[in-house]
């Protein structure tokens, strides 16, 4: 990339952590109690280690190539054909993350806040905002982000402290409830999939000032985000408990329209939470544009990505448009979330260990020459 | 006349900007909005069922519900009449509007209801719903749809079970406070926050509903005189079906039982050797539950710690002047207490209604005995009606007032 290095650590850690936190904090808990009943915390924690493991393949990589990102990199690994069909699947897969993304963000304003705005202009809202967002350089990718980070986090840790009040601990325990793995590890899955996002630091490294430290920012966002996570599960766990949560879409919302702030200031936090839900929800959506459009120019070694911005605009909204009703896009949602995990774990950590063989003998052949 | 491309693009621009002036989808101003603040559900008498119409449905054309027909009383705002801030004299016309319909659900009422309103129902403003006593004996679990998927519905609202018929309290006319809903919601909602009831609203109803080891209670409520309510009683439920309730003093020892902390309730205590009483209140309490297996069959051990205060004796014979007396007291009403503990278990086990939530404290502590003999709502109730308890009272008066004697 053209642009001047200039991300520091503090930067990457906000665009990992604001990224990460997006749409998936409404449906997780009940994502995470349809696995695990009152393990879902367990099941959360399991998710967010296997998200982990993911982001220390995928930054491990960008260390050892600073230069260049997982579209450039791929193609010296695994040669310059092979890398080119799996980028264009994980664009493919960023694309289509892209939308469900936006198409999520639509389906709770139209059914829970603005019920006559109809659902495409709510989508098509957010997505221009995020195109048009996307046409400035990685330097102003990081400021929006750094920007938005305490406005995300303050007000879900409010909401949680307040709603407290009201928690039985009871709802919490077993701790590990344990009668049917299969179906845990599916959650572990679904959980996962939801730290996706995390894998804009393959983007971010090239232009941060030393990428060595990149680690270091990938622990403390998942660290920061992943911890979020868990305090969400367990406050709506300890409210609403098990049964309750199975029975409701979005779980956290519920837990803002529960809460009231003492003293009848606020007699429920949903409006607050859904501002701010709409911000994080921006953040998401601008992080996978953006890699969306990135990964296509690197890809084509095309000169600029501002075009390219408006160009896959209707492409996105297209496939956001695809799912038939609320129900369906969640069976999609799941899915193509687990399909995800393939390309964001499993396809870094091939990467990674061809890299180390190629590396090793390299050395080997330079030793026996010697 | 444009002088460059520049200055059209500008225009251009404003012409597309203008569409989006138009603002929101979703506005609608106040006085366009009819707010339901209250909602009175009772079951429909013969008469009134004929009135029903044709609105969400051809008659006889769709498989009917099972269930009887409810009639439900609205009240409604009435635009412009509510006084914000200080009252203002003369305040003549009804500040809300009371209007009954029929249907066979919840839904379907409020549709029918809709029918015959100008204005868009709005329910985001409702703060109560009112059952009747009859409407809750023969189940409550038709009304949880509709309110749950509706968003306009607060989780925070009350929702009350009422002796007389719900349309009743539509239409009762308090004195104190001008919105008679809005009165009756504060009544509950104060209530519990002097500790004269456990909290109470619909979402911690449904919460419990659903959870597997306990059943759900809410209040009970009566009306006195012309226009006094008064909080007669819990009303416990075995389901979603109301089996029974308490009296009023037992709402205290029911809360004594379920752990939460704030005391509210005084009891007269009779003075040991002596025929006299003095009235001892609670002021805070302190309960540990612990479940145990006693030969595989469930036990519950309950720990409570009284601290309370005497607000009054009944006769200058007694004398409350040195602390081997308040002693005594303390010991004559940690037996009153333990009694009546023992009786309102009794009473709630007869009904299988385990409204202290045992069933959660052997579902979280022992998951192993759950998984294996429980594992249902259904099951745990009949449980419950064979579990054994063994109950410890403590009391400590720490306080007598200001009267040294």
């Amino acid at each position: 990339m053209g642009d001047p290095k200039e991300i520091t650590t503090l930067q990457a850690t906000t665009i990992l952590i604001s990224t990460i936190i997006g749409v998936g904090v409404l449906p997780l808990p009940l994502f995470a109690v349809r696995a695990g009943e009152t393990s879902a915390p367990f099941v959360t924690l399991t998710g967010m280690f296997l998200a982990a493991i993911g982001l220390v393949f995928i930054t491990s990589l960008g260390i050892r190539h600073p230069q260049k990102t997982i579209i450039t990199y791929s193609q010296d690994i695994i040669g310059k054909w092979l890398g080119r069909i799996f980028s264009i699947l994980v664009i493919i897969f960023f694309l289509i993350l892209t939308s469900l993304t936006a198409r999520e963000f639509g389906a709770v304003v139209v059914t829970g806040v603005l019920r006559e705005t109809p659902l495409e202009v709510t989508v098509i809202v957010m997505l221009l905002l995020a195109s048009i967002s996307c046409r400035n350089n990685i330097n102003v990718f990081a400021y929006i982000h750094n920007l938005y980070v305490p406005m995300i986090l303050a007000p879900v840790l409010i909401v949680v402290a307040f709603s407290l009040k009201n928690a039985n601990p009871l709802y919490l325990r077993p701790i590990f409830f344990g009668s049917d793995l299969w179906n845990m590890a599916g959650g572990m899955l679904t959980v996962a999939a939801l730290f996706q996002g995390s894998f804009i630091i393959t983007m971010i490294i090239p232009s941060m000032k030393s990428p060595k430290k990149a680690i270091k920012a990938s622990f403390w966002g998942i660290l920061i985000s992943g911890g979020l996570y868990l305090l969400i599960v367990i406050a709506t766990v300890a409210i609403f408990g098990p049964e309750e949560i199975k029975q409701i879409f979005w779980p956290t919302l519920e837990l803002a329209r529960t809460t009231a702030i003492p003293g009848n200031i606020l007699q429920r936090l949903d409006i607050i939470f859904l501002a701010v839900w709409v911000l994080a929800v921006f953040t998401t959506l601008f992080s996978s544009y953006f890699f969306t459009i990135h990964s296509i120019k690197e890809l084509f070694r095309l000169k600029d990505h501002k075009v390219l911005s408006y160009f896959i605009l209707p492409c996105v909204f297209f496939l956001a448009m695809a799912p038939q009703n609320i129900l369906h896009m969640y069976e999609i949602i799941q899915f193509i979330g687990r399909i995800g995990l393939l390309i964001t774990i499993l396809y870094p950590a091939v990467l990674l260990l061809m890299d180390f063989l190629k590396s090793w003998r390299r050395k080997r052949n330079v030793a026996k020459s010697s | 006349m444009w002088q460059n491309l520049r200055e059209i693009k500008v225009a251009m621009l404003f012409g597309i900007l203008i569409p989006l002036l138009s603002g929101c989808w979703d506005s609608k101003e106040i006085e366009q909005r009819a707010n339901v603040l209250a909602i009175g559900v009772d079951i429909a008498s013969e008469k009134e069922r004929k009135k029903e119409d044709e609105i969400s449905h051809l008659s006889k054309k769709f498989p009917i519900p099972d269930e009887e027909m409810i009639k439900v009383t609205a009240q409604i705002a009435v635009p412009g009449e509510i006084p914000l801030g200080p009252q203002q004299p003369g305040g003549s016309a009804k500040p809300v509007l009371v209007i009954e319909v029929v249907g066979h659900t919840f839904e379907d009422a409020i549709l029918n209801l809709q029918q015959e309103i100008a204005d868009e129902l709005f329910l985001g403003h409702l703060r109560i719903i009112v059952l009747s006593e009859e409407v809750a004996r023969s189940g409550t679990n038709r009304f949880n749809d509709f309110l749950r998927r509706n968003p306009e519905i607060r989780r925070t609202a009350s929702l009350v079970i009422s002796k007389e018929s719900a349309s009743r309290y539509m239409k009762i006319v308090p004195e104190l406070e001008r919105i008679p809903s809005l009165y009756l919601a504060d009544l509950v909602d104060n209530l519990s926050s002097l500790g004269k009831f456990p909290p109470s609203f619909i979402g911690l109803f449904w919460t419990i509903y659903s959870s597997k080891g306990q059943d759900p209670y809410l209040p009970y409520l009566e009306i006195k005189g012309k226009s006094s309510i008064q909080l007669n009683g819990l009303a416990y439920f075995h389901g979603d079906k109301m089996v029974g309730k308490t009296n009023p003093l037992q709402i205290g020892i029911f809360m004594a039982v379920r752990g939460i902390g704030r005391g509210g309730y005084g009891a007269f205590v009779e003075v040991p050797d002596k025929n006299e009483s003095v009235l001892v209140r609670a002021v805070s309490r302190k309960t540990r539950t612990k479940v145990t297996l006693k030969n595989g069959k469930p036990h519950v051990s309950i720990k409570i710690q009284y601290e309370s205060e005497i607000d009054e004796k009944e006769s200058a014979s007694i004398q409350l002047s040195d602390s081997a007396i308040l002693e005594k007291i303390e010991k004559a009403t940690s037996k009153n207490v333990k009694a009546s503990i023992e009786k309102l278990i009794k009473s709630t086990q007869k009904k299988k209604a385990d409204i202290f939530g045992f069933g959660e404290h052997f579902r979280g502590k022992l998951p192993k005995y759950w998984n294996k003999n429980v594992k249902t709502k259904e099951k745990w109730n009949e449980i419950y009606q064979n579990v054994t308890f063994d109950i410890k009272v403590d009391t400590h008066i720490h306080r007598v007032g200001m009267k040294s004697k």
